[in-house]
């Protein structure tokens, strides 16, 4: 290994985020460190294709199990590895479990935030590792101003956006306290082909290539009205490393500064795969047709609804253009485009499977 | 019928008044303590009501704990007063101090959610969670900006609070309390260890009081009459938030200066600065807008800050002669 070769780790590597920062970070000559949850099932295939077996020599790519609810494991690896940079994109990422784990997210979230920046202090690196710190656009929840920006007051409306307020305020407390080198990266919305199919774009563009393609008659969502400021994840990392890579710690807003509704999503989506959908009825009644064959294929599930919803989240991410010189380069239309082109290409896969007689899972929400 | 309340915290400065004042409101009071059968309930003694409050075991960072005595004492109110309660002492037990104030309110939310029982609960929020003021008076429109593992664990609980009002209809309520004081605070409080060494100064003590950063300003009000409004919140219609403080802010100079003259004494010639005792960050402005209280509960602070140094000081004097 090259002595002066920068070292990350990242927590949550084998989520959508983990795996494309870590692509990312590989090709600006990074030492990657992962950390993944032991899982009875293999949990890595976000990242299979950056894999390097033990064996070999030069590794750049090192996963190592621990969990952010241990401590003591977090101390031990982070004194092994020693890392320049620690990005923490690990968390019960789901708005909606959130409301039926609200304990286990706050354990996640909010106190393994505190964990890591525990383990800087107590290692003594204060002065050498620096951290980032995922927040989340969630924290603005019922906005209070439209567009949101860095100093926008936040507004919390669910367990997972209160355990993300926590982590945000106790990063800003470290660096206040302590000097630490800890950034916000406030992003909104962002998505790809690798976002967990639970996540309503996911589900969406999912869900579609596996009705064109037969495998259900329709899809089920929840709040048609929700609207989000939605960029892609590849972009997103980006601003992660370039924080890091500044003079001083700052909190950024990172978000397209455009806003759509899921309805449109669907739309987009839809359009993509041939689909021209008719929408007719309200509310929980409001269905989606296909205009060709008249066949309901959208349909609303309230069970999807949450407690206290997060109606519209629009990104003001001036300060960010401004000083770090970034912007998003993937336009709504083509992140949706790239999405249903994976997952049309997903369902092929398993009409493949199933005409050949191998059973093909569905997954199951 | 007699109503029930539960006391979460109910050793500390605050249960102990608030007990009080439920007591005389005819209610039955019933007082947790994490480990019940071995708290001397000090505060409860002094006040001379111990044998008036009932006592149970119960820690709040356990869903089962907290279930357990909900269920048994069928509360129809429940006040939360319990938690690590210092700033300072959160620096070094952030882990704890997120644990006891936002797990510990996560779980009381969620066992009346589960009990679906129409208890009223209020939580003890903190001014703590503002942070500097910037000169405009905190209302409870103010943004949070908090400065400590403490602040930031409140900050969390607020919201949760909140929330479960929101998403589940709770009847819910936050008091941002600003610093109230009492001969109860302990003495690692600022304003107690002050009046401590003030009366043993001017007891003939040849010793100097060592203080952090003695311009931060703070508004103090007498502990006593907030637990009214506390109880005031749960009496409304309907549930909400509100800042509970005084209107008034000073230096804690000021109230340095307050319990050395209500002795006779210049501070001046007492009382040294120490760097040590500095927070890593500490709120420098505090000032508080306690409008909606007046306005909706009727409730107004009658003690000052000078009132509340004085009071101490008596409260001091007297329990010393006593000895």
């Amino acid at each position: 290994m090259g002595k002066t070769m920068k070292k990350a780790l990242i927590t949550g590597i084998t989520g959508q985020d983990g795996a494309y920062l870590a692509e990312f970070l590989l090709k600006k000559d990074y030492e990657v460190h992962g950390i993944k949850r032991r899982a009875s099932l293999f949990n890595t295939d976000r990242i299979d294709h950056l894999y390097q077996d033990p064996h070999e020599s030069e590794r750049r790519f090192v996963l190592h199990y621990g969990d952010l609810t241990d401590s003591t494991n977090l101390i031990r690896i982070i004194q092994q590895i020693q890392p320049d940079e620690i990005y923490n994109l690990a968390a019960q990422s789901h708005v909606k479990v959130s409301f039926e784990t609200p304990e286990y997210t706050a354990n996640a979230d909010a106190l393994g935030a505190l964990r890591l920046l525990e383990a800087i202090r107590i290692l003594g690196l204060e002065k050498r590792t620096k951290f980032y710190q995922a927040s989340t656009s969630e924290l603005y929840g019922l906005v209070q101003e439209t567009p949101q920006n860095e100093k926008t007051p936040f507004y919390p409306r669910s367990p997972y956006a209160v355990a993300k307020l926590y982590a945000y305020w106790i990063t800003v407390n470290y660096r206040e306290a302590y000097g630490l080198f800890g950034c916000n990266g406030i992003l909104f919305n962002h998505e790809s082909p690798l976002r967990g199919e639970t996540f309503v774009t996911r589900k969406i563009t999912r869900g579609l290539a596996r009705i064109k393609l037969g495998f259900q008659d329709s899809l089920f969502l929840g709040n048609l009205d929700g609207k989000r400021d939605w960029g892609h994840a590849r972009d997103y990392v980006e601003l992660m490393w370039l924080m890091l890579q500044q003079e001083k710690p700052k909190d950024y807003v990172v978000s397209t500064g455009k806003q759509h509704s899921v309805r449109e999503f669907v739309n987009v989506a839809g359009k993509e795969l041939g689909f021209d959908i008719r929408w007719e009825g309200e509310g929980v009644e409001e269905k989606g047709y296909n205009q060709k064959t008249d066949r309901c294929i959208v349909a609303v599930d309230p069970r999807y609804f949450r407690p206290t919803e997060v109606d519209a989240l629009l990104g003001d991410s001036n300060l960010a253009r401004e000083e770090l010189g970034w912007e998003p380069k993937t336009s709504f239309e083509d992140m949706v485009a790239e999405m249903v082109a994976h997952d049309l290409r997903e369902a092929e896969r398993d009409l493949l499977c199933r005409r050949e007689g191998f059973f093909v899972p569905n997954g199951i929400e | 019928m007699k109503k029930t309340a539960l006391i979460f915290g109910i050793s500390g400065q605050d249960g102990s008044y608030l007990s009080e004042l439920l007591l005389t409101k005819g209610y039955r009071v019933v007082g947790s303590s994490r480990d019940a059968q071995m708290s001397r309930f000090s505060n409860l003694v002094r006040l001379k009501i111990r044998d008036q409050v009932e006592v149970e075991s119960a820690a709040l960072n356990d869903f089962r704990s907290v279930l357990q005595v909900l269920k048994k004492i069928r509360p129809d109110e429940v006040y939360n007063l319990a938690g690590q309660s210092s700033v300072g002492l959160s620096f070094d037990q952030p882990v704890e101090s997120f644990e006891s104030i936002s797990i510990g309110t996560l779980n009381l939310l969620e066992a009346i959610r589960f009990l679906e029982a129409p208890i009223k609960i209020y939580n003890a929020s903190s001014s703590e969670c503002f942070g500097n003021t910037d000169g405009r008076p905190a209302d409870e429109f103010t943004p949070f900006r908090p400065r400590s593992p403490y602040a930031v664990a409140k900050a969390a609980a607020f919201w949760q609070m909140a929330n479960y009002r929101e998403a589940y209809g709770l009847f819910a309520c936050s008091g941002l309390l600003f610093n109230h004081e009492s001969p109860l605070r302990p003495q690692r409080f600022v304003t107690r260890k002050i009046v401590n060494a003030a009366c043993r100064i001017a007891a003939g003590m040849n010793e100097k009081l060592e203080l952090g950063n003695i311009s931060v300003e703070r508004d103090w009000g007498w502990a006593p009459e907030y637990v009214e409004a506390m109880w005031l919140m749960l009496q409304q219609d309907n549930p909400d938030d509100y800042v509970i403080a005084t209107g008034e802010t000073n230096r804690l100079e000021d109230f340095v200066d307050g319990v050395f003259t209500s002795l006779g004494l210049n501070w001046g010639e007492h009382v040294k600065t120490n760097r040590n005792l500095f927070r890593p960050t500490d709120i420098l402005t505090v000032k508080a807008n306690p409008g909606k209280a007046a306005q909706k509960l009727g409730w107004k602070a009658r003690y000052k800050m000078r009132d509340v140094a004085r009071m101490m000081v008596e409260e001091e004097k007297e329990g010393w002669e006593k000895l």
